[in-house]
């Protein structure tokens, strides 16, 4: 087999299975109603009132009361507040785990040094662990260090970010050509220089990738913000959320505008750059070929 | 939580030109050319060090540490205001004698299953129905994935007001065909089934990218070859791509493995306690993960022993599943 | 050891932190050294206290000191809990629940003693068991009563007219005064009118039975009781409601959806008034209050302590008692159904006018008398937890069909051992 087969494998499959295309768009179009619809029905639900909803049967169609909703939903909760605190977390720690993550895996991938296996394999292992087992102590060791209630007690821990490093290390591996490494230190480039001008630029899909999932990731992150941030006035837009929710009298209409309010940068976001996400995803595949 | 890292890349073969058909070399495998300085000590690697150095600096301080810490505490008696006071095995004790632990013990293995099978399989098929059109595959690949940009928080209070008892869509659409309200909020099992769905719901597009960049990487010689042989596409599925696509499959398992059973937010949130419903979990305590008993122990009975206990004995579990699941997915490739 | 560990987790996160991170930071309530702070936070939960005195209060003192407010949503004991611990950004002023009150007493350390600042002087003013639920062992007081959650039976007047029953209080109160009378109202009511229910699940009604008694979970020894008779009793009434049928069994979101329709009466404590008046605004006019069946109970009914980190503790003292002073008191009973803790605001007019909500009946003539009825019980730092099991297996038996003498069993099984866990022997 030639490497021209490998990269272009689609054609053969396309050619098998050619006869099943139209029952294959009839399955894709099922998942991709299921996929789609909550976020169809909770723009329903946002643009209704309560009674609309609790109606039997509920009221079907969009409706009219949407900017009330979300005015009542502003007056609940400090919405554009959390969500700069959360913005504001989910770009610093973004920022940092890029370049944290990015100068390791360069290193891990083009070079070797003592400790290099040994190192990299409790990276793999504790990619593995469950972060539960450390919520505890975290507390605790924010509480010593006076932290807690702060938003940096959210960015910091979350900077330890095993799967990145991991992802970039087989990108790099395979993305950055060693020779380009090799005369960039004839010509005298040192360590910082080559991963700075060499290696960075090459795997900015990569690093694409990397900063949508840590994005998405502290932008949605629930239960270290609940527990930790103990000052009201310094919570996330996902606490705050979720306090919308608490109580008695849960007016759902209210809340739906909220969850609306709350999802919908990130989908724009998505939408924006998925393709290059995407193409990230699956282009570190097949990198080696 | 956040979501424990997952990807394609990991486990995809990687196809260097070669004879023969495409062998799976194992990834640690190092790249041809590595650059590789001549052994003259540690020191005069010390940029790669400091390169290395954040990220195990933060890791040791804000993981490693705070894992160890907290097996320490296993072993203590501590509320978080008072004292910290030594009780040896106590909080194991416990443990093995609490039936709520075992039950949330349970709950979380059965939400795991309903929720794993449906979404690797759905994915499995999805990818590869996907892989097999060549219209629209750009946008289903993006309308696919994005529920699982929405936070678990959005999600899990969309659920709990589609399948409310008394005023949810869900039962309101069986109303109309007169089927009498469906308690899916406060029978065991169908606690279990929505927080298993809203699991799948989220995490089905997000494995089948996944699949799909391994589809992309199988040869089309080998389905060449099948076709010769006469096989349809059924047959074809099961007896090359899941093959070959084991090592992902195994992937995604062990992934989905540590990602599941930690079901935390969505039970959490689902069943928000109030003054209506003191339970955590829901009625029965259904929807009582074992994280989520851990988070009332520590933190709302304020008995931060006992939560480290908790999540310590869970540690173990998840391991030995691992290990078994990876055995078994080891077995049924030599067989 | 203890010091080096934390230098050892110092380094580690100024290393991490010199390593480029710059977060912007919560400018919190820091633990400034001087105690003449000119800015005070107070945390309470929506319902603790009266918005409109809180506003009042911060203008009222708003020469000399600002106070904030924070109404905090989710779990209040956890956030505070955790709080206390961080030992950062405590507020100067908190609400504390009733229910919680005990589980702090043992941690009386992290608060400031109220008797140190003048409380010994007006606490003649309130309730003396309520004040004393707030003290240690030796004296100590950490709260400063807010209100008290005397029991009462809700019920809705229009249903009882269309099922023929009595809808005059005094009646309904004589016709329902025990467990078993209610329940044979409940009874009828159901088959009069279909589809409507007496209490929302047995959990409530499991609740108030075990308060109207003088023993709880603990006992003053600190030895487990909550296998004997008086527990047996209050669970076995709670399941007979559910054997006779008229238990709603709603054990999720879906009270405030039930509350306007099928729910022909609650059983609760005065704040819970508020609780069905928002849920269910339509139904205004139509409710009625009467004696507890079997007796008054109290139900939650918070407090308002100063933590140690407290900034101001002289001014954030004056606050709280300007707060809770009889006189405002009485209008968060207006306000919010705050029931107060102080029996003058009793026969004050805000309190003793009609409720519009209640058909313009006069509350206070059930929930005055209640008050000072209430039963005084011992209270364990572990009775919450110890008592979470009780309600998770009156929810199993609705839930799940469960046979409620395995549920006993089950329920005091995992009592022992929670009470085992917090030390309780």
């Amino acid at each position: 087999m030639t490497t021209a087969d490998t990269t272009r494998p689609v054609t053969g499959t396309r050619r098998l299975r050619r006869p099943r295309g139209l029952t294959a768009h009839v399955f894709l179009m099922v998942a991709v109603l299921i996929s789609v619809f909550p976020f169809v029905w909770t723009i329903v639900m946002a643009t209704n009132t309560t009674e609309d909803i609790y109606k039997s049967p509920p009221k079907l169609t969009f409706g009219s009361h949407l900017l009330e909703n979300i005015r009542h939903m502003l007056n609940t909760i400090d919405f554009f507040g959390s969500m700069l605190n959360t913005i504001v977390v989910a770009g610093v720690t973004t920022v940092l785990v890029l370049f944290i993550d990015s100068l390791a895996a360069f290193a891990f991938a083009k070079f070797d040094f003592p400790g290099r296996k040994v190192l990299f394999g409790t990276l793999l292992v504790f990619m593995m662990l469950p972060l539960q087992l450390a919520v505890l102590p975290q507390f605790i060791l924010m509480s010593e260090i006076g932290w807690v209630g702060m938003l940096k007690a959210l960015a910091l821990p979350a900077l330890a970010n095993a799967f990145g490093i991991f992802w970039l290390h087989q990108y790099i591996q395979n993305g950055v050509p060693d020779e380009l490494l090799d005369a960039a230190r004839i010509d005298g480039a040192g360590f910082f220089r080559q991963y700075w001008n060499i290696a960075l630029p090459m795997i900015k899909p990569a690093l694409s990738f990397l900063a949508i999932y840590a994005f998405v990731n502290a932008w949605n992150d629930y239960v270290w913000p609940l527990i930790v941030l103990t000052d009201p006035s310094h919570v996330t837009l996902q606490v705050e959320l979720a306090q919308l929710h608490v109580g008695h009298t849960t007016d759902y209409s209210m809340v739906m505008a909220g969850v609306l309010m709350a999802a919908l940068p990130l989908v724009v976001v998505f939408a924006i750059f998925a393709r290059g996400f995407i193409a990230g995803a699956t282009e570190g595949a097949v990198q080696g070929s | 939580m956040s979501s424990p890292p997952v990807t394609g890349p990991a486990t995809v073969p990687e196809h260097r030109g070669g004879p023969g058909p495409a062998r799976f070399r194992p990834r640690r495998t190092p790249p041809a050319g590595t650059v590789r300085p001549s052994r003259r000590g540690v020191l005069s690697h010390w940029r790669q060090y400091l390169a290395i150095s954040p990220f195990y600096l933060i890791f040791i301080g804000f993981s490693f540490f705070p894992v160890l810490y907290s097996l320490y505490l296993a072993f203590q008696r501590y509320d978080g205001l008072g004292t910290k006071q030594f009780v040896g095995l106590q909080q194991f004790e416990f443990l093995w004698n609490d039936p709520v632990f075992w039950l949330s013990i349970r709950n979380t293995l059965v939400i795991w299953v309903l929720s794993t099978v449906p979404t690797l399989f759905g994915a499995l098929v999805l990818a590869t129905l996907l892989h097999s059109v060549r219209r629209f595959k750009g946008f289903y690949r993006i309308a696919l994935y994005v529920p699982n940009v929405t936070s678990i928080v959005a999600v899990a209070i969309f659920f709990g007001a589609v399948f409310s008892n008394n005023f949810g869509l869900v039962n309101a659409i069986l109303g109309t065909v007169g089927i009498s309200p469906v308690p899916w909020l406060s029978n065991p099992w169908l606690i279990k089934l929505v927080i298993a769905l809203l699991m799948t719901w989220m995490w089905t597009g997000y494995n089948m990218i996944i699949y799909l960049a391994g589809l992309q990487a199988i040869p089309t010689s080998i389905y060449e070859a099948a076709k010769m042989d006469g096989a349809g596409p059924v047959r074809t599925f099961f007896q090359i791509t899941i093959p070959i696509m084991r090592p992902i499959i195994l992937f995604t398992v062990i992934i989905s493995t540590i990602n599941g059973l930690q079901s935390f937010s969505e039970p959490q949130v689902l069943f928000a306690s109030n003054a209506a419903n003191q339970n955590v979990g829901g009625p029965g305590q259904a929807g009582l993960t074992t994280l989520l008993y851990f988070y009332q122990s520590a933190f709302l009975n304020n008995d931060y022993g006992y939560g480290a206990a908790i999540v310590w004995a869970f540690f173990v579990l998840i391991m030995v599943l691992v290990v078994i699941n990876w055995r078994l997915v080891q077995r049924g490739r030599k067989s | 050891m203890d010091l080096s560990r934390r230098g050892f987790l110092q380094a580690a996160a100024l290393t991490a932190a010199a390593s480029g991170l710059t977060v912007a930071c919560g400018g919190g309530s820091g633990s400034g050294g001087t105690k003449n702070g000119k800015s005070l936070t107070m945390w309470y939960w929506g319902g603790a206290l009266s918005d409109k005195v809180v506003a009042e209060a911060k203008a009222h003192f708003g020469s000399q000191t600002k106070l904030t407010a924070a109404s905090i949503g989710g779990d209040f004991k956890q956030k505070l809990t955790t709080t206390l611990a961080a030992g950062s950004s405590v507020p100067d002023i908190t609400g504390i629940k009733g229910e919680d009150i005990a589980s702090f007493l043992p941690n009386a350390g992290r608060f400031l003693d109220l008797n140190d600042l003048g409380f010994k002087k007006i606490s003649s003013q309130y309730l003396d068991w309520k004040t004393k639920l707030a003290q240690t062992e030796d004296g100590k007081q950490i709260g400063f009563p807010i209100d008290i959650g005397p029991t009462a039976l809700f019920y809705r007047a229009d249903l009882f007219r269309k099922a023929g029953l009595p809808t005059d209080p005094d009646k309904v109160a004589a016709e329902a005064g025990t467990w078993d009378d209610y329940f044979a109202l409940g009874s009828e009511l159901k088959k009069a009118v279909p589809g409507t229910y007496l209490i929302n699940n047995m959990g409530s009604v499991f609740n108030i039975a075990v308060g109207q008694g003088t023993k709880r979970f603990i006992d003053e020894n600190n030895h487990f009781i909550g296998d004997q008779d008086h527990i047996r009793a209050a669970w076995t009434t709670a399941v007979r409601a559910y054997k006779l049928g008229i238990d709603a069994r709603i054990n999720d979101q879906t009270w405030n959806a039930a509350i306007g329709k099928n729910l022909g009466t609650e059983v609760g404590a005065a704040w819970h008034a508020l609780d069905i008046e928002q849920a269910a605004p339509h139904t205004k006019g139509k409710w009625r209050v009467c004696a507890t069946p079997g007796g008054p109970a109290n139900q939650g009914g918070s407090y308002l302590a100063l933590p140690k980190q407290c900034r101001n503790p002289e001014e954030a003292f004056k606050i709280i008692s300007w707060i809770l002073s009889p006189a405002n008191n009485a209008r968060g009973f207006t306000d919010a159904a705050i029931f107060p803790a102080s029996p003058a605001s009793y026969a004050m007019p805000a309190m003793t006018g009609p409720d519009a909500f209640f058909g313009g009946q006069k509350i206070i003539e059930v929930f005055g008398p209640a008050a000072k009825a209430i039963p005084v019980s011992y209270e364990a730092p572990a009775d919450a937890a110890v008592m979470a099991p009780y309600f998770t297996e009156l929810t199993n038996i609705e839930a799940k069909g469960k046979k409620p003498d395995a549920a006993w069993k089950d329920a005091v099984g995992q009592a022992k051992q929670i009470a085992r866990r917090q030390g309780v022997n």
